[in-house]
């Protein structure tokens, strides 16, 4: 993958991880239940995610990914947290 | 996800059970304590007081423990990071109130009840609290 300089990667100040779990699931047509089980975590936690309030593990992100069948940075991206 | 030194889910509602125990078992106590004779040397053990207390404080530390360490009924990775941080402001508390303590009580029999229960309890309140907020939060978008 090509990170140009401008990417928030080498920016100084704090990142934040961004998803779109919310608009895949709407592609998919799961519900967070769904998604959820299918992870082997609670919907509290999905949600969470979905809202940028918790930053999931590599391997849960990795699961959640796979469910989705795409890679994992075409769901999550890192972002300018200022 | 892996959860090694968790109990079983069940473990909570024996926790509380013990916890609830304990209240009427140190009412009755505080009424009748005094009839308990300690005799000549207060400082020796299992003398009617110190059983008594041993197993009051037990009761509620164990139920307190079972409460603050039974498993969630889903146990990921999300809880598993509330709990450590939960665990961190306790400690944190804990040892602010221990060294206020130290500082100005001079009794260190209450410094010790204090702080059999103050981690534990204050570890309990901001899990189940934060734990709460998810719900709500969860429940508020669907």
């Amino acid at each position: 993958m090509d990170y140009s300089s401008s990417h928030p990667i080498f920016k100084q100040g704090e990142l934040i991880m961004k998803n779109n779990i919310r608009v895949e699931r709407a592609i998919k047509n799961i519900t967070q239940g769904e998604l959820a089980e299918q992870v082997n975590v609670s919907r509290q936690t999905i949600n969470s995610i979905e809202s940028n309030r918790y930053v999931p593990s590599t391997i849960l992100a990795l699961k959640i990914a796979h469910v989705f069948g795409k890679p994992l940075e075409e769901i999550f991206a890192l972002e300018d947290g200022d | 996800m892996k959860t090694r030194f968790l109990f079983p889910y069940w473990c909570r509602y024996l926790g509380w059970g013990l916890v609830i125990a304990h209240v009427p078992l140190t009412i009755i106590a505080r009424h009748h304590g005094m009839d308990i004779e300690d005799g000549p040397g207060t400082q020796a053990l299992f003398t009617g007081n110190h059983l008594f207390f041993m197993c009051t404080a037990l009761l509620m530390t164990t139920g307190l423990f079972l409460v603050a360490f039974a498993k969630e009924k889903i146990e990921d990775e999300q809880i598993w990071q509330i709990r450590l941080d939960s665990l961190r402001w306790a400690i944190y508390l804990n040892y602010l109130i221990l060294i206020i303590g130290l500082v100005f009580i001079n009794d260190t029999g209450h410094i010790l009840e204090l702080n059999l229960w103050v981690p534990l309890l204050f570890f309990i309140v901001r899990f189940r609290w934060i734990i709460l907020r998810l719900t709500r939060s969860l429940s508020r978008e669907n």
